[in-house]
Parts: C-alpha cells; structure tokens; sequence
C-alpha cells in the first residue's frame, strides 16, 4: 500500500498555480503585477495615503521555460510600509493575510496571490522576491530576498541588509520570473493599468513598460476613499459547510453567542424566531465546540427557513460619478461619455454595488467595426481573462442597445468605438474560481449590473441621437441642394416646357424642401435641448443634491459638462452650455 | 416602313401619354410649391387577391405613395431620370435588358458631373426604380422595352411548331421535331408567338430541374408520347410563366409540374407557375397559368415508390427558413387559403409535420436497372390521376 502523507498549503499551490493566475507565461506576468499593485493600495488606503505607484516591466533575458522571457516587474508604493518581521509571511506563506473573511471591500481578500507570485519566481527562476520596506518608524529601510519553503509552508528573509531610503515609508518589491508580455488588448498590461487608473482617481502612477518612456498619470482627485467598516457575512449567503468552518473561528463561546455575533442581522429577537422554528433552547448555550455536526445541521437548517433581514447596504464603497467622469478623461481624449453610479442594493443577501461607465474616445485606435472594449472591475480590480464567462459580459450582452444607438449583433457584445467600463463591488464577490478572473453570474446580479448599464445607455443615447440628427441634417440639406435641379430639368424636358416654368418649378421646390430642412432643424434643436437638459440636471446634482429614485425613464445627467467636447459641425446648444474645460 | 415592337398584349394605355401627364401633373404641383406625390400598385403578398375563378394573384387596393420630402427626393429625382431614359427608348423603338439600362445610367452620368449625385451604386438600385416605373404606370416591363433574359423553358416535342411574328412583320417558324437533341427556348416575348401541333397533344410536363428534362427527352420521352417536354430551371421566369400561358390558352391541354417534395418548390416554383407572384402582381394576369396541376413528388408517393428521402435539418438555416415560410403560407398567402388549393396546403402541412424533403430524381431510385422507370411512373401517375 502507498504512503499517504500531508501536503503543506504551500506544497498544494506550488504544484496548482495555475488555479490562481498563472496558467499561462502572459497570465503569469500579469497576475503577479495585479498582486501586487493590489496589495499597495490596499496599504494605501488602510493607512489613509494617497497611492503614488510606481511601475516597472522589463525583458531582462530569456526564459528558462521554452517560448518565455525572463521579464522583471517592480512595483513601488508610499504605503505604510511591513513591519521587518512581517516580511516573511506576507511573501512568503500562503493563506496567512490580514484579511481573510474580513468581509470588507479590499481588493485582496485571501492571502494567497503574492505568496503565489514568489512560488512562481523560485520556480522559474530559481529566486523569490526581492522587498524593500521602510515604515514611519523605521529609520532605514530593511531589504532582502523572500523564498517560499514549500514544504512547510513558511516564509524565509534571506541577505537580509538595511539600506537608506528617500521615501518616508513604502514598499518595493520585484519579481523576475518567467513570462511573456502582452501590452494591450484583453490581458494586455496597458489595459490593466488603465483599468486600474479608472476605478482609482485618487491614484498616481508612473509606470514604464519595455523600451517605452515613463508615462505619468496624476491623480484626479484628493479624496481618500472612505473604506467601509467590515461587515459580518449574513448567513442565508452559506452553505452547511461553511457555516460550520465559520464557527472554528469563533472557539468555545455559545451559539446564542456565535449565531449574533458572527453574523449580520442576527438580534435576540431572530434567536426568539429560531426557537419558534425548532432550534431548541438547550443548544443554545451550548458551547459551538461541543456541537455535534448533526446539531450543527439542525441549527443551519433552522436558521435558513427563519426570514431575517437583509444585509445593510453601508459596507460598499463606490469611486463615484463625479469622480469616474473625471477619471475616465484620463484614459485619452473623449467624444462623449456618460456615467452611472447605481445606489447599493442585495443581491442574493449580499451588499452590492455597480458602477458602470460608457465612452467615445476620440483617437483611440478603436475600430468601429469591432466590439466595445470592456474593462471589467470587482472590487475595483481589473478583470483581465475569461471575459465570456462573466457576470458583466453576460449584463452587456442581454441589453439591447441598438435602442441607444450602437450597433450590436445577437447575443452579444455591441460595436462601436466605445470603451465600456463596469464595476461590481461588494465584500463577498462569488468569483468563478481562485484566480479571480470572472464573476458567477447569479439573476440577481446580473439583473443589478443591466439596470446600470441601461442607465447609461439612455445618457449615451442622447449624445448619439443628436450626432445622428447632425449628419442627418446635414446629408438632407445635401440632397436638396443636388437633386432639386435634376428633378426639375428633367421634367422640364420630359413635358418639353419653357425656362420659365423651369423657373417656378425650381423656386416652388426649394420653398418645399426649405420647410423640410426646418423640420429636419427642429428635430436637432430638439436633440439638442435634451442634451442640454441632462447637463443641467447633473451639473445640479452635483451640486450637492441628491438624485431622485430611479426609473428606467428617469434620465440623470452625464456629469462633466466641463468635460463635454466639441461635436463636429452644426451648432451645439450643448457646446454653448457647457464651460471649458478645467486643467 | 412601320416598325413596331410586337405588343405583350392589348394595351389600353399609351406610355408615353401617360408619361407625359404625370410628368406635367409633377411639375405644375412643383410650381405652386406643392407636394408632388406618386402612386404605385403596392406588390406584396398583403395587398394580393385570389380568386380561383380567376386563377392567378391579382392586386388589392394598396398603394405605395411616394410624396416628395427631403428624404424621397432622391428617389424621385432616379425615377425622373430612368423614366426619361425609356421613353426615349420607347420612341426610337430601342430595347435594352436591366443591366444595360444600369450602364446606360452609369454613361450619362459620367458625362454629366451635374447629374453625380443621382449615381447608382449597383444594379439592383437602378432595378428598383425600373420596376417601379413599371408598377406606377401599371405596365409591363416589357411593355417599357426593358426586356430581361429570361432563363428556362428548355421545350422539347415532336409534335410542336412555333410560328414568330418578328417586330418588322416577317414570320419565323420553328418545327421543334427539326430540332435534334437541342431544345426550343421561347425567350422573352412568348405572347409574339403563335402554336400548332401537328398531332394532337395528349399533355405538356414541366420538369423543375432542367437537367432531368433533358435526362427524359434523352432516353426518348418525346418520341413515345405526343407531349409536350418544358424544363422550368427552377423558380420560373417571367418567360417560362407566360410560355406556360401560352400553351394552356392556344392549346388548351393539360399541363402538369413535375418538381422536389419540399416547401420551397411548392411556394416559389409551383405556386409562381400557377397564379403568378405578390411581387409581379400586376403582370400575373398574362404571366401565369392556373391550369398547372402538381404532378409530384407527391406524399403518397414517398410511400408508394419507397422513394429515399432527406430529414429536414433544423439548424439548416435555408431549409429552417423554407419551413417558416411555409408556415407563413398556410396562413397569409390568399392561394393557399383559397379551399380550391386545399389539396396544395395539405401538402404544405404535410411537410411541416414529417419535416422531409424528397427531390424529383428520387425516381430513379425506384428500379434503377429499367432505365425508363422515371417515364413510367410519370405516365401512371397522370392516367391514375395521381395529382393535385
């Protein structure tokens, strides 16, 4: 008979890294640079510092794996720094985070990605990460080489020296692993950089990719955003099995204790329901360690059939209309766009919050005959891969937006020279597997994140309909101009009559088609007006005001008339009524 | 020497005239700076009559009416233009088929950087405007000298002679039995022709593919049976439609169709044969002829002749397609609704159930060592009267 032994945590991800981002040599590379730059705005924002990351990705030779380069990535931040002895577990040893069933909005949430990422680097390069940290504390930085021990699953600091450094504190990490690189297209770096600066206007980053030149992107606001406090899961969201791995947590106190403090919207008065319900009574204070799993089932079972109330709304953070409108400038220079930020709401018992934003850009090398360019976000992360798979795509692709304007073949993505960007935040995201790459679609998410992308598609509309009635206007003035005569002469000709009549004809016509173009006039107006309405209400909305509940037919406005730029041709009653632009 | 282009029928109106009025009705609305607004026959299946007496689709009271705005002038400005183009054809007695009326519009407006604008970008922009010339005045398109060169009709007989009358009055005949192996094909102008046969015909078959008739003819169909021999070439022409017309007035035999067991030879080859098209609506009258009967393949003879056959594929988007119109059919289109042509619904019905299809060569399935099957069972079929 063969040995069966215990593997190590680390023993199991080491040999399946491909389950948690790095099942390809361009998923490699990229995974590992998300890992990162989601670890330092985390920091960032845990410790109340607006982010200035710095990047950088470089060939720095051959890979050791066939058909890979050797690629370097550093990612440096102004965070708070970790703690020397720290170092180790957080690079180096898996499931060992500061947030694991936190149920906040931190992009991380497991502990095991930058962990995985030095796993990577031994494995291909034989080196694990390099680190410097220096907190406020600290008087020089420490640096050093963190390995992962895969054996037992801990993490070991190696040439460890303290050096000095001009940053008050922060942290630089590097990895040089095998990999490829990809620049821009779905899983290209360059849209998840732009993804990333999207959904954080409060980021500065500077990166430089390749040979390519520093490229800086400023913040766009100075605002921090205001983390939620962490919320207790509601437990209609868990299943049996997690609902007894929830209760290790909580040690030897009492099940009365365990069911009001261990979850959200438990009070004594749903303890009273749950012994109405069957639960009985003794159990209660039994302590959780003692219960059998039979008892364990018992009050699971009891627990889902009791209606409780629905999850609070206050753990979810958005970046904001007023601050995506200005974010999304920073991405190339827009045509138009519109903005929606939905109010949070539940979704199969869990806070959830959409954000999605719509845009024309200009000079953007899109084609417009392809698809719309989708940036995907949870918990203002960017989803690279599997965009098929998705909740997000799905909420795209079941929307008709032929209704706004855009083109869009069945059953599935619009086309269009549009970039569209969705964001899902709540603190318990289903994702599809480990890696993180797609949301699980459930109705009612799907079903949230529609409702947002229809708002913003009735804003876009108004931008497109008035573009319409432009060429429209324009190619009806056209018409008249050139066929008029050839109507006129050939009918003159055909009935063999005099210049005269050739005359009146002419005349009698234009005076026809002349009260058609005003039509055509009044229909731009129109189009216009509309626009210009949508303006005002969100220049007053964001003013201060609240917006008013929201119907489908309820149109609130594109924020950033400062933002609105010229449309080609025609007057613009929208051009007159928006300002310039502010630097 | 009066040279005329031989008539398609009795014409009460004259073209020109009438050309002439509408133009001038255009142009005096124009000078008082009123809407100019022209009618044509709406040619679809909604505004399409059957009348079993009558035999063929005719047209109902709908118009399509086309008042000049910023948005039509163009359209208005392309008829003007084609318009002047035939009529001129008209008087120097010139014909040209689509596609060179298409050239000679792309050459005017070449010479003419004025006209630019009016430019057609293909063929099927200029035939549009030609057929709806045609449906405003209520005239044939021949009747405008715009001929088509219609294909099908390949004629195969022993018993058949075909007496032309050309445009200068000189007579051509033709005695099909002089013909060898090559068939006679009545071109575009089947109503200039005259008939005689010199022994009586006992029927006239018209056969769906071409091939099979030659097939038939070949193996000596003709020269056992006083017939008369048509291969259709699938959905019949305006020529085929009205050659059909012409053997069933002057010689007032039976005619049969012989075609494919599938929902798109019922609706597109047999039901045009018989009652014309929605969209020729104004021309069915001399371009159809309602004494066709189906011959096969019928449903009975699926069974009968144990004749292979093909599952209709669903996910086949044509064949998927021919199914819906089918459905269609059955419930829109006034022939198959008419109780006359119940025999046809049926067999619409039929199909849409079994969701098979079974082609005219499966005959020859039947005993392929006897290589006249396919002519026997075509002779059973119409002395047992196996047909609908």
């Amino acid at each position: 008979m063969s040995k069966i032994t215990k593997s190590s945590t680390a023993e199991y991800f080491s040999k399946n890294l491909q389950q948690v981002g790095f099942s390809s040599p361009l998923k490699a590379v990229l995974t590992t640079l998300k890992e990162a730059i989601d670890n330092s705005l985390d920091a960032c924002e845990q410790a109340g510092i607006l982010p200035d990351l710095e990047v950088q990705i470089e060939r720095v030779g051959t890979g050791s794996s066939k058909g890979t380069d050797l690629i370097k990535i550093s990612v440096e931040d102004n965070g708070p720094g970790i703690e020397p002895d720290d170092l180790a577990k957080v690079f180096g040893e898996y499931l060992a985070s500061s947030k694991f069933g936190r149920g906040q909005c931190s992009r991380g949430q497991q502990g095991i990605g930058i962990s995985a990422a030095t796993t990577w680097a031994q494995l291909t390069n034989a080196k694990g990460a390099f680190v410097r940290s220096k907190t406020p504390s600290m008087r020089k930085a420490v640096q050093g080489q963190v390995d992962v021990d895969i054996k037992s699953n801990t993490g070991i600091f190696r040439n460890k020296e303290t050096v000095d450094w001009d940053k008050r504190s922060g942290v630089r990490v590097e990895f040089v692993i095998d990999g490829r690189i990809q620049l821009n297209g779905d899983g290209g770096l360059i849209t998840y950089l732009e993804g990333t600066v999207l959904v954080n206007p409060h980021l500065t980053l500077k990166y430089k990719l390749l040979e390519n030149d520093w490229v800086t992107i400023e913040r766009v606001s100075n605002e921090m955003p205001e983390i939620p406090e962490a919320t207790l899961p509601h437990p209609h969201t868990f299943k049996l099995g997690e609902f007894i791995t929830h209760a290790t947590l909580y040690g030897k106190v009492s099940l009365d204790k365990f069911l009001k403090t261990g979850f959200s919207r438990v009070s004594d008065q749903s303890i009273k329901d749950f012994v109405a319900k069957g639960l009985p009574k003794s159990m209660l204070s039994k302590p959780i360690s003692s219960l059998t799993e039979a008892d364990f089932k018992k009050a699971f079972q009891v627990v889902q059939e009791t209606e409780l109330m629905a999850p609070s709304t206050k753990s979810v953070l958005t970046v904001g209309e007023p601050a995506l409108s200005k974010s999304i400038a920073r991405l190339g220079e827009i045509d138009f766009f519109s903005v929606v930020t939905r109010k949070p709401t539940i979704c199969d018992f869990k806070p959830v919050v959409v954000e999605v934003a719509l845009a024309r850009f200009t000079n953007r090398n899109l084609e417009a005959d392809a698809p719309v360019q989708l940036l995907r976000f949870a918990n203002r992360v960017p989803l690279q891969f599997d965009k098929s798979g998705c909740a997000i795509t799905w909420a795209i692709e079941s929307v008709n937006w032929k209704t706004y304007g855009l083109q869009q073949p069945k059953d599935s993505l619009p086309i269009g020279p549009y970039v569209f960007a969705v964001s899902v935040v709540s603190p318990f995201i289903k994702f599809k597997n480990a890696s993180k790459e797609t949301i699980d679609a459930s109705e009612e998410l799907v079903e949230e994140i529609r409702r947002a992308l229809i708002q913003a598609g009735q804003k876009l509309s108004r931008h497109i309909k008035k573009e319409f009635k432009e060429a429209d206007l324009e190619r009806k003035l056209q018409h008249i101009e050139q066929f008029g005569p050839i109507l006129v002469e050939a009918l003159v000709r055909i009935t063999k009559s005099s210049p005269a009549r050739l005359k009146r004809a002419e005349d009698g016509l234009m005076k026809l088609l002349g009260r058609d173009s005003k039509d055509a006039h009044a229909e731009l107006a129109e189009a216009e007006s509309k626009l210009a309405e949508q303006h005002a209400r969100e220049k007053k909305k964001r003013g201060g005001e609240e917006p008013d509940e929201e119907t489908p037919a309820a149109e609130e406005g594109s924020p950033g008339d400062q933002l609105e730029l010229v449309m080609a041709g025609g007057e613009s009653k929208a051009k007159k009524a928006g300002k310039k632009r502010k630097k | 020497m009066a040279s005329k282009i031989i008539r398609v029928r009795e014409l009460n109106i004259d073209i020109p005239k009438e050309a002439m009025i509408l133009a001038e009705q255009m142009l005096s609305d124009l000078e008082k700076s009123k809407r100019p607004v022209l009618e044509a026959v709406k040619t679809s299946l909604d505004n399409a009559i059957y009348n079993q007496k009558v035999g063929y689709l005719t047209p109902g009271d709908k118009v399509v009416r086309t008042e000049l705005n910023v948005s039509s002038v163009q359209k208005l400005a392309r008829v003007v233009f084609i318009l002047e183009i035939l009529l001129g054809n008209l008087e120097a007695q010139a014909v040209n088929n689509k596609r060179e009326i298409y050239y000679i519009c792309k050459g005017l407006i070449k010479k003419n950087a004025k006209l630019k604008p009016l430019d057609f970008e293909d063929q099927d922009e200029s035939d549009s405007i030609i057929d709806f010339i045609g449906d405003m005045l209520q005239v044939y398109r021949e009747e405008l000298n715009c001929f088509a060169n219609d294909r099908g009709g390949q004629t195969y007989s022993q018993q058949l002679i075909v007496t032309e009358t050309m445009a200068d009055g000189t007579k051509a005949t033709v005695d099909l039995s002089t013909l060898g192996t090559a068939p006679y094909q009545p071109k575009n102008k089947p109503q200039a022709l005259k008939l005689k046969v010199k022994k009586k015909v006992d029927f006239a078959l018209v056969v769906e593919s071409e091939g099979t008739a030659n097939t038939l003819q070949t193996m000596g169909f003709t020269r056992r049976n006083n017939v008369i021999l048509i291969g259709a070439q699938g959905v019949p022409s305006n020529g085929v439609r009205g050659w059909c017309k012409l053997i069933e007035e002057e010689l007032d035999v039976p005619i049969y169709f012989f075609g494919d067991l599938d929902a798109y030879t019922m609706q597109n080859i047999f039901r045009t044969l018989k009652a014309g098209s929605a969209a020729s609506l104004i021309r069915n009258q001399h371009f159809s002829a309602p004494s066709v009967r189906f011959l096969g393949v019928l449903p009975e003879d699926v069974k009968k002749y144990d004749l292979p056959y093909y599952n209709v594929k669903e996910s086949d988007p044509a064949e998927a397609r021919a199914l819906k119109k089918a459905k269609d059919a059955l419930e829109g289109d006034p022939f198959f609704l008419d109780k006359k042509n119940k025999g046809l619904a049926d067999i619409l019905r039929w199909l849409m159930k079994e969701k098979i299809r079974c082609e005219q060569q499966s005959l020859f399935s039947v005993d392929p060592r006897d290589k006249l099957m396919m002519e026997k069972i075509i002779l059973e079929k119409i002395k047992k009267g196996a047909y609908v």
